[in-house]
């Protein structure tokens, strides 16, 4: 059974398949299947917790293995020149499967922890010496800040023996007093304290001192110009070099404590110069060396994260496949003996034998030769909805999977919106020049389609990129429909002889166009661009164009049932759903259709009667059935084809009411009389294949894990009652107002025709003609404005909120004539979804 | 008329925080947790929950303590999150949460110091929502008189601590009677902070803030029992806006056994409760696990001779209470004891996880039910 081609109109078939895989294969079967990405396993062991199934060990393995790769991925990054990652396909395959499997696995594992503690180890002295490092940087700076604070006490102990009233020494102008002591007395018999302190901290440390010393203290700090930097974590500290006199031993100590406490770091120094000379000779000896060794130490981190960037994107890559299989390996049950493990999962029917085949490869690798056992199973269960999308399609079928996932096997509107999307974009987008700007970006996009595939565009714009066969369809059928409104950027083309002819124009008068017998062959005729009821005419024309156009689409949508109905062997909805809401549609709005092509076919101006107001005609058709002013009438014998319309259309409503209820009720009470009782009634469809019935045959067809999450749909008789009067409400009432819907067509395409003439008239118009110099500057200048925003707002803007009500047409318009939409996605265990997800 | 504005400044940080209180763990993960057999089924049954992979990049062993720190940096970073977006009020209420901690850090600090013990390793045992710029500096004093004008004058603590100044010295004694004069101070400035912010707020603080004081008079009454501070002092100690106060208080203050302290605590039905001996359920005080030190449990150092169990059992019997109250805190709109009451209800959650992550370590499974479980 089963098609020959894979097609979107349904959702593929699926089979419950079950897979006894002896424990020896299990890993290199898993990886197999999850390249090749087609069967989505159940959880066999529902009620057990996470961390009780069989495979936790290897999974708390992958996870340190994973953590360790993420910290060199973490340690490469924070490296300032950047060190190149050889990416996944061009590095050299990881085997995983195969009898050597779990020892390239052990392997991996040994070489991840020996490069961690390696990389560990490096880190440590690196941190280590930069500390020390930064010891002895800043003992220099001391050294140095002091040395001057030193000399220039000096010269000014002189200066102040010279004159006392020069009172301006440069570095203790803030404190006069202080300097009357430090000055007066012999200042270098005071002890001090020295060190480097956090600048972010230097207020609290000096408010802290000040009150803890109760004054009793010289204070000096000088910055530090350039900040420290952590080796660790990159981060910068500036500091500020202090130097602090006090008197007297008990001072100094709390100074010192206080200043530990506080993260300051203390050096000692020297009153003597020639003694600080000698420290700062042995200080800068010291630098220098460790300098040397700093370097070298971290060429060698370097390299060795050369080393690890050379194959991290494999070891990634492998630990995330690992990771998966392990996980999926949860999910399988292990038979009694422990011997074999039982896997069940739904596939794609057409895909078993691919599935077969990598089973057997599988074994094959693996070298031994158990091959695992698939057989299908059979099961009521209603399986998951797989549509097979290609890069073309995937971007219409996600528009419909956005609404809901299809029923499965129900008719796929994702199919019909390939070309109802993009048509009824284009009906609200018509213009030649954007339609061309769009398809032109979409052709670009699809083009460079690989490039831009690798790289990352970032949100918005890889949103655009996913959809870019919409969007150049869009940009095409906006082409067609453009030169159907014969709109270029809200201009018109000449491209055939005008049906019109204007008469020659004197004045300011108005002139009327003669019909010259032409027709226009294809669109609007160019005549009417520029015309005084141009607009008249268009909106007149779109208007009845958008009704034609959206009683089409909901009959299509309404048609789109009756697969469903044949498929899932419910004939009778046929006639109680399908039959009556067909007339009761047509009937009204079908008949409203006519009346608009009917209008359209008679040359008015040589009519006897007026020309109707079609919606006058439609609401005295309700109002005031059976009487039509012979004024207004369309056609002879209107009143009476409208009369029988509107009584078909009445019976329509209690048809719609009634016969189904009637029909389930009849049928309960049938059962009830052969003396049954309810017992989930009819189930959902299900189909087996003769396959099934075989390994069932043979006795080992048994489910693990039977229906019992299932939840059945009580037929419960009250509740068909209900949700067919909704039914039918909701279609009567929703035909009326999804009609009047599909008139934003015309009031979107209204609206852009206008914005974009309303634009050239602006800037364009206004330029070409002047000439010279400054018309060409002008030209440029303007025409760069008018094509920015002609993109921005009418391209982008414009086309977002067309393609927004396309999509409320689509999926509330449409979708609601026939849609069931209660399905689940296929979700299979794939290597590739994993990628994407990274 | 609280409801109509209130969204306005504070219904976003509100919502957060509701949103933060559903992340708390529920009681079928408790008892996943509890059924695991290593840290490391530990951690990954907590990388299911709220928490995340707040541990996945631990190298293996996982401490404890580790365990703890990181949990007490989600609470944190939450907590800052909280505060940065908060205006006034709000931001003065939470504020005024980070005092409790401050108090703990301080007679941390002090204590520590006064043992001797070293000021980093002091430092980073602080509760991280306690910390403030000049905290290290706490070091240096040696008498009561010389940290307040070093240090707490410029702090938020300072009008509480000007009750206690005195010239004495630096002993525990002294130490526990400034933390619990500070504690009281605290406790009553709150209360009157959330009485101007009326309505539901100071209603629902109100009644927590009565618990914690209850709590804390019964506490010192029962450690106080055989040590050097005379009764009137016992009673000055009393925070005064308990349900206890006036006449429980009273009746504390001259209790010299447990049993004055029961009959002290007759007249409100729930305290009742707490000293009726329930099963032996107890774990002996000095078992208790890291984290809990800087709150409420410090002043079991005071009169650690009473009998462990009984204070032990009492101790967890008032969380049980806590946990209660804070839970209500949630049943009302538009009021700020929500904030108060998710801190308290994730602090918590933290002592129920270390706890259970201590019994795991240890292998202590019988007891490992012994946690406190928030929802």
């Amino acid at each position: 059974m089963g098609d020959d081609y894979p097609t979107l109109f349904r959702s593929e078939q699926m089979s419950l398949v079950q897979l006894i895989v002896p424990t020896e294969v299990a890993h290199d079967t898993i990886a197999e299947l999850g390249e090749l990405g087609n069967v989505q396993f159940k959880d066999l062991n529902p009620d057990v917790n996470p961390f009780q199934r069989s495979f936790v060990g290897e999974i708390r393995r992958i996870d340190e293995m994973a953590r360790r790769v993420r910290f060199f991925a973490g340690q490469i990054e924070k490296e300032k020149d950047p060190i190149p990652i050889r990416p996944l396909y061009d590095s050299a395959p990881l085997v995983t499967v195969g009898p050597r499997a779990a020892q390239t696995i052990d392997e991996l594992d040994v070489k991840l922890t020996e490069h961690e503690a390696r990389l560990m180890q490096m880190n440590e002295s690196y941190q280590l010496l930069s500390e020390r490092l930064r010891e002895l940087v800043e003992a220099r700076h001391v050294l140095r800040e002091t040395a001057v604070f030193f000399e220039q006490a000096a010269v000014r102990e002189t200066e102040v023996r010279n004159s006392f009233d020069d009172s301006s020494a440069p570095l203790l102008q803030h404190d006069d007093r202080e300097q009357q002591y430090s000055s007066g007395d012999v200042q270098f018999d005071l002890e001090f304290v020295a060190g480097t302190i956090d600048r972010a901290r230097l207020s609290t440390f000096e408010r802290v001192l000040w009150r803890v010393l109760r004054g009793n203290l010289y204070m000096n700090y000088i910055d530090i110009q350039e900040p420290f930097v952590d080796p660790a974590t990159g981060a910068e500290t500036r500091k500020n070099v202090f130097i602090i006199f006090a008197h007297g031993e008990t001072l100094l100590s709390k100074i010192r404590k206080v200043a530990e406490s506080m993260g300051a770091t203390i050096y000692p120094i020297d009153v003597n110069a020639d003694k600080r000379a000698d420290a700062m000779r042995e200080v800068t000896g010291r630098i220098e060396d460790l300098q040397i060794v700093l370097y070298n130490t971290g060429a060698n981190r370097r390299a060795e994260l050369m080393t690890i960037g050379e194959n991290l994107a494999s070891w990634q890559d492998v630990v995330a496949k690992e990771k998966l299989i392990y996980e999926t390996l949860n999910l399988l049950n292990y038979d009694v003996r422990r011997k074999t493990l039982i896997a069940e999962g739904w596939c794609p029917t057409r895909d078993i034998p691919q599935i077969q085949l990598a089973l057997r490869h599988a074994t094959e690798e693996s070298g031994t030769n158990v091959p695992p056992i698939l057989h299908e199973l059979r099961t009521n269960r209603t399986p998951p909805t797989f549509h097979r999308t290609n890069k073309f399609t995937e971007g219409f079928q996600t528009i419909m999977d956005a609404y809901g996932i299809a029923s499965y096997q129900e008719v796929n509107p994702g199919l019909f919106a390939v070309i109802t999307f993009p048509f009824l974009f284009a009906v609200m987008f018509g213009d030649i020049g954007h339609g061309f700007i769009i398809a032109l970006a979409a052709a670009l996009m699809i083009l460079f389609e690989r490039k831009l595939a690798k790289a990352d565009l970032g949100e918005i714009l890889s949103t655009f990129f996913f959809g870019r066969y919409i969007i150049l369809l869009m940009g095409l059928f906006s082409i067609y429909t453009g030169f159907l409104y014969n709109d270029i950027f809200s201009k018109s083309l000449h491209l055939f002889h005008s049906g019109w002819d204007f008469p020659e124009q004197h004045g300011n008068e108005t002139v009327v166009a003669v019909s010259n017998g032409h027709t226009y062959p294809f669109g609007i005729d160019p005549a009417w661009h520029g015309a005084e009821n141009g607009l008249l005419f268009t909106n007149s024309y779109k208007m009845k164009m958008s009704i034609v156009l959206g009683v089409i689409h909901m009959t299509f949508a309404v048609c789109l049932q009756v697969p469903n109905h044949i498929r899932f062997k419910r004939l009778s909805d046929i006639y109680t759903n399908f039959i009556p809401q067909m007339i009761f549609l047509q009937s009204i709005f079908g008949y409203l259709v006519v009346c608009i092509i009917y209008k359209w076919t008679i040359d008015w101006s040589k009519a006897s009667t007026q020309p109707p107001s079609l919606l006058n005609m439609l609401i005295a058709m309700v109002l005031s059935p059976g009487s039509v002013d012979p004024e207004t009438q369309l056609y002879p014998g209107q009143s009476t084809v409208q009369v029988i319309l509107l009584l078909l259309a009445g019976i329509c409503v209690p048809w719609l009411l009634v016969t189904k209820p009637y029909l389930q009720w009849q049928e309960m009470k049938k059962i009830q009389g052969q003396g049954y009782i309810g017992l989930g009634a009819d189930d959902a469809p299900r189909h087996t294949d003769d396959t099934a019935l075989e390994g069932e045959e043979e006795g080992n067809g048994r489910v693990i894990v039977e229906a019992n999450d299932e939840e059945h749909e009580e037929h419960d008789f009250s509740e068909v009652v209900v949700h067919q009067v909704i039914h039918t409400i909701e279609f009567c009432l929703g035909c009326v107002s999804h009609t009047a819907s599909y008139l934003r067509l015309w009031a979107l395409s209204l609206a852009h025709a206008q914005l974009s003439e309303v634009l050239w008239d602006m800037t364009l118009a206004n330029v070409l003609g002047m000439s010279g110099l400054l018309g060409i500057v002008a030209l440029v200048v303007v025409g760069a404005l008018w094509l920015s925003l002609t993109i921005a707002i009418l391209c982008v803007m414009e086309g977002l909120s067309a393609f927004l009500h396309a999509l409320r047409l689509h999926w509330v318009e449409a979708n609601s004539k026939h849609y069931e939409a209660g399905g689940y996605q296929f979700v299979p265990l794939s290597f590739a979804r994993l990628n994407e997800k990274q | 008329m609280e409801a109509l504005f209130f969204n306005v400044d504070s219904g976003f940080l509100e919502g957060i925080v509701r949103g933060y209180k559903a992340g708390l763990l529920t009681q079928n993960q408790y008892n996943n947790l509890t059924q695991c057999e290593t840290i490391e089924d530990f951690r990954t049954q907590l990388s299911a929950t709220d928490y995340g992979n707040f541990l996945a990049n631990e190298p293996l062993p996982i401490s404890t303590s580790t365990i703890s720190d990181k949990a007490t940096q989600v609470l944190v970073d939450q907590f800052n999150y909280l505060r940065s977006n908060a205006v006034e009020p709000l931001s003065k209420f939470l504020e005024y949460m980070t005092y409790a901690y401050m108090i703990d850090n301080v007679i941390l600090i002090i204590t520590g110091t006064l043992h001797g013990r070293n000021t980093n390793e002091l430092l980073q045992r602080c509760h991280p929502l306690g910390v403030f710029d000049t905290m290290p500096a706490l070091c240096v004093a040696t008498n009561v008189e010389e940290l307040y004008h070093t240090v707490l004058v410029e702090t938020p603590l300072a009008p509480y601590f000007r009750d206690s100044v005195s010239a004495a010295d630096l002993d525990d004694l002294n130490i526990e009677i400034i933390r619990n004069t500070l504690y009281k101070a605290y406790l009553e400035d709150f209360d009157a902070f959330c009485r101007t912010l009326g309505g539901p707020t100071a209603e629902i603080m109100h009644r927590i803030l009565a618990f914690e004081a209850d709590r804390r008079a019964i506490n010192i009454t029962i450690n106080s029992f055989g040590t050097q501070l005379s009764k009137e002092q016992r009673a000055k100690l009393f925070p005064t806006i308990g349900r206890l106060f006036p006449e429980g208080n009273n009746a504390l203050a001259r209790a010299d056994d447990i049993d004055q302290v029961r009959q002290a605590c007759e007249p409100v039905a729930e305290y009742r409760a707490f000293f009726e001996s329930g099963p032996a359920a107890s774990r002996p005080n000095g078992a208790r696990v890291g984290g809990s030190e800087s709150t409420a449990n410090l002043l079991g150092d005071l009169g650690d001779d009473l009998g462990g169990a009984t204070a032990a059992d009492l101790e967890d019997r008032f969380f049980v209470h806590e946990v209660h109250l804070n839970k209500l805190a949630f049943l009302q709109q538009f009021q700020y004891a929500v904030f108060y009451a998710y801190i308290k209800l994730k602090e918590q959650e933290i002592r129920s996880l270390t706890w259970i992550a201590e019994c795991i370590a240890q292998n202590a499974r019988d007891r490992i039910h012994d946690f406190i479980p928030t929802f």
